[in-house]
């Protein structure tokens, strides 16, 4: 494969040259420390060295609010609204959403494959670019390296002097095609290490958490965790939703939609007169705990979590997924391992 | 895990769009229950299997689960029991004839008819659980050559509140139907078998490697049912329960009805008993 | 169908919730539409035998006013509790942690005797509320909302989830990360996460969620540098009624 050079002075240059065949969504700037995804306006206004987003590229697959369908009360008569696909490039993408968003194609096909999602992702392009891990990531723990560039159709990995670029599929080259860039012949440099790690091997994590449904992580947790739901919203493999009808004032119409909606709110699993599924703070914590690294992975064989580090750094508790693990490492350590 | 990016999404499918289908015939139970047929357009068939639900959609109300609580061997439309609890049940409760609901289904698993095939099937039914077994009984009825015995025990809460009364009456004067009841509270007019539902299990005559169990009722109900089974010798591997939980999606998208790493909307509702032994949020 | 018979009430508040001085414009038109207003204290002289949904907006601070709730209460159907003060006490409430004699003092000087006042009430101490509009001043949203449910004869859904929530379905910057002290986490949601979304915090106007860890809360806000009593003050502004009892 051939590498470019895509020097730090032409990054506004190639962001203009994608912007010329389709939508570009990428990171911008966004408040006084955050950045998120959002359609590309300005080239200048793209920032391709970021730590992560607030949202990850979910959003516009799976949109935080979507209607699904509007309705006449006059009639009883329903419309259903249109699904637009993404046909876009997204820019800037880390390895750990791209993954995210394999993650989500899974549950989204499984079984009864879904049209608002997967019409809105099929037509996406991503060009990825590496990062920095900061205090926060642990992707690598989970099997995404910081350069990881699998399935992206073209990646961008950093280098003092601006990027490598290579081009991965077929779509990825039509989109670097006729940008004019020197062959990259240098080295690679050694890739920055992750600051924080899950201290097991991926493949012994069912095992550990086999033996963990009744630690006490669960109710010390719970005792911090105020159950605001943060952790779920954030995270780019979370997919619960709920659906609720809204009438206009005028009363003769509305609407059906579905907003994104988490286990760790207590409402998620209450029914008619009050019963609540999952009433405690910690089954909670441990649901959503046991949906990243055993439910679905168990099915999959793959962990659902791809160590982004949002649900942890936005967590104004200060709970970290991480430290929950390597409690449950630990523990399963002395309880089963040394004592076998 | 494959990429789905740009590979055809031509499988994919209108998962949330419902079918309007007119009420064409209403019957009050109880003062909370009503039966509803619900006749889809041209008559079409729902397609369902005994124990499978469907998603019913009222505009500007919302949708709600309800079992289809016919048997698909009855053509032409199909059934639901609904219990007034709420929002939704509640304007459903004031609909009239030849109105019209939204359904989206059948979803769901449904009862494993073939495994109950040449084998004696006991029914265990508490309250509103009857709902969705009444499609299994009938299911049983119209196809009696295919099934050994069919017993069925049946608990309502007071003799006020016994659905489907008069089919009640015909399984009892049924030469081909054991059938059992009983209320917690009977009113001063009751004369038959008081108590709660596991109370009917000890005297059952059965042959237990024959027999094949499928139970359904509120969630407290299932924990003593199991007990009353288990303490007559019936082989955990041959019971059967229906479940339920919050459901929003019904397709194993919206996440609500998981219990462990099980959808009930998708794996269930009706699970084999040895398979809910790993799901430690299920009973 | 007949239209709805609606009042609207008031009582001790501070007027910014009351419904014509928000800015509903043309809705405030289609909602008329939809009700026949029999019996507001603005706008109409008279009282009414009976109502199909009461508003009422306030909290209950005098003997007074428990005779008056409890006549609303006996000729309405729905009695709807209007902005945080009738919902939860309000700001009002607020007097409620100090003694009632030292109230009386600072607000009407000599004359004390002559004012008996209560705590602070939210509506709900001391009559049935069918259903609330939170906020302070209410939010407008949620009241368009309530009233169309109510209208159309259904029970209008009471969101019981964190502000937390709506600030992220928006994509907020969180304001925590700005230094600021936030009581998103445990304040219940529907106002659309107002205020952080203008890059404020949420000092919790529209009452707690229910369940809500307040022990968690506490250690939050001491973590992020208030001092215990403090945070216990932060808390307590909206929440008096519903923070009594509850171990600091
Ligand atoms: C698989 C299945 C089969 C069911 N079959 C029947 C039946 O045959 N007859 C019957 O009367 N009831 C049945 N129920 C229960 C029925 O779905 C609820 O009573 C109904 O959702 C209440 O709706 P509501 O709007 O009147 O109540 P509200 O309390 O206003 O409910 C609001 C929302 O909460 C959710 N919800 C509340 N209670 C339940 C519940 N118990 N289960 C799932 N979601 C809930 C729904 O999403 C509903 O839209 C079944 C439930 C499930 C899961
Ligand atoms: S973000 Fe933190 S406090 Fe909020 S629900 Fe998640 S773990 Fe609990
Ligand atoms: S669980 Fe946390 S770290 Fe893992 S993917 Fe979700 S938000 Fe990221
Ligand atoms: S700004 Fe407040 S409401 Fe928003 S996420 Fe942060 S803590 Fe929650
Ligand atoms: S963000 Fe908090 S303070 Fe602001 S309106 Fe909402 S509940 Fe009230
Ligand atoms: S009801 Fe949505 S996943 Fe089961």
């Amino acid at each position: 494969m051939v590498q470019y050079l895509l020097e730090d002075s032409r990054v506004v240059d190639f962001v203009s040259h994608l912007q010329a065949c389709k939508t570009v969504y990428a990171p911008h700037r966004k408040g006084t420390s955050s950045f998120a995804f959002a359609p590309v306006d300005d080239p200048t206004a793209v920032v391709l060295d970021y730590n992560r987003t607030l949202h990850s590229v979910k959003k516009y697959f799976l949109p935080p609010t979507e209607t699904l369908l509007s309705f006449d009360l006059r009639t009883n008569e329903f419309t259903e609204s249109e699904i637009v696909p993404c046909d876009a490039v997204f820019l800037g993408v880390h390895s750990y959403d791209l993954r995210a968003v394999h993650k989500l194609d899974h549950n989204f096909r499984q079984e009864n494959p879904e049209k608002n999602y997967l019409r809105r992702r099929e037509e996406a392009a991503f060009v990825g670019v590496s990062f920095e891990p900061d205090a926060f990531h642990f992707s690598g723990s989970v099997g995404i390296g910081s350069r990881d560039s699998s399935g992206f159709d073209v990646f961008l990995t950093r280098i003092a002097a601006g990027y490598i670029l290579t081009a991965h599929t077929p779509v990825g080259q039509e989109l670097v095609d006729g940008f004019v860039m020197p062959e990259y012949t240098g080295d690679l440099p050694v890739p920055p290490g992750f600051k924080q790690h899950i201290y097991v091997p991926q493949d012994k994590l069912s095992e550990v958490f086999e033996h963990s449904y009744r630690n006490d992580v669960w109710l010390e947790t719970a005792e911090k965790c105020v159950g605001c739901g943060t952790c779920n919203l954030v995270c780019p493999t979370c997919y619960c939703f709920n659906v609720e009808d809204t009438v206009e004032i005028t009363i003769d119409g509305g609407s059906r939609a579905r907003t994104w909606d988490g286990c760790m709110l207590r409402s998620f699993t209450e029914v008619a007169g009050g019963e609540v599924f999952r009433e405690e703070s910690a089954a909670r914590q441990r649901h959503r705990v046991y949906r990243k690294f055993k439910y679905i992975s168990d099915r999959t064989g793959e962990p659902w979590c791809v160590g982004c580090g949002r649900c942890n750094q936005a967590c104004t508790a200060g709970i970290s997924i991480v430290s929950i693990v390597n409690r449950l490492v630990n523990d399963y350590d002395r309880e089963v391992v040394e004592t076998a | 895990m494959t990429n789905a990016s740009r590979t055809p999404s031509a499988e994919s499918r209108d998962l949330y769009l419902p079918v309007m289908a007119a009420i064409t015939d209403i019957r009050k139970m109880t003062e909370f229950e009503t039966l509803y047929e619900i006749t889809l357009p041209g008559g079409a068939e729902l397609g369902h299997q005994p124990g499978q639900f469907v998603e019913v959609s009222l505009f500007g109300m919302g949708e709600a689960p309800f079992s289809v609580s016919s048997s698909p061997t009855r053509k032409g439309s199909f059934e639901m029991g609904v219990r007034r609890v709420g929002m939704l049940t509640d304007v459903m409760d004031r609909m009239q004839l030849g109105e019209k609901i939204g359904v989206r289904g059948p979803f769901g698993n449904g009862v494993p008819v073939e495994k109950f095939k040449g084998k004696d099937v006991l029914i265990v039914a508490g309250g509103i659980g009857l709902v969705p077994m009444r499609s299994m009984i009938n299911y049983v009825l119209d196809n009696r050559g295919d099934f050994d015995r069919l017993i069925i025990c049946y608990g309502a809460r007071s003799d006020g509140e016994l659905l489907f009364t008069d089919e009640l009456k015909m399984w009892a004067d049924d030469p081909r139907v054991e059938f059992h009841v009983t209320v917690d509270h009977g009113s001063t007019a009751w004369t038959g078998h008081t108590g709660v539902i596991t109370t009917l299990i000890p005297g059952l005559d059965l042959d237990m490697p024959q027999t094949r169990v499928l139970v359904c009722g509120p969630p407290v109900m299932y924990r003593f049912v199991l007990l009353a089974l288990r303490s007559k010798g019936v082989a955990e591997e041959n019971i059967y329960m229906s479940l339920e939980r919050r459901m929003k999606c019904g397709v194993g998208k919206c996440g609500h009805c998981q219990i462990n790493s099980s959808y009930v909307c998708q794996d269930g509702p009706v699970y084999h008993y040895p398979d809910l032994k790993g799901l430690q949020e299920a009973l | 169908m007949a239209k709805p018979r609606v009042g609207i009430f008031d009582f001790t508040g501070c007027e910014g919730c009351e419904l014509n001085q928000l800015n509903f414009e043309d809705q405030l038109l289609d909602i008329l539409g939809h009700v026949d207003i029999v019996e507001w204290r603005e706008a109409m002289d008279g009282q009414v035998d009976e109502l199909d949904i009461a508003f009422v907006e306030g909290s209950l601070s005098t003997p007074e006013c428990i005779t008056r709730i409890h006549e609303i209460r006996r000729k309405s159907k729905v009695l709807v509790a209007l902005g945080a003060c009738a919902v939860q006490g309000g700001v009002n409430a607020m007097k409620n942690t100090r003694p009632i004699e030292e109230v009386r003092e600072e607000v009407y000087g000599d004359q004390k005797y002559l004012f008996p006042t209560l705590p602070a009430l939210p509506l709900s101490a001391v009559v049935k509320v069918d259903f609330a509009v939170r906020g302070c001043p209410m939010t407008q949203i949620e009241f368009l909302k309530v009233f169309t449910s109510l209208v159309m004869g259904k029970a209008p859904i009471e969101p019981d989830s964190a502000v937390c929530v709506e600030c992220k379905l928006k994509e907020n910057e969180c304001v925590v990360d700005k230094g600021m002290i936030c009581l998103g986490p445990i304040t219940r949601m529907g106002c659309g996460a107002r205020c952080p979304t203008f890059g404020q915090y949420c000092n919790g106007c529209r009452g707690l969620v229910s369940a809500p860890n307040i022990e968690g809360m506490q250690e939050i806000l001491v973590e992020k540098g208030l001092a215990m009593d403090e945070a216990w003050k932060r808390l307590q502004l909206y929440n008096a009624n519903q923070l009594e009892g509850v171990q600091r």
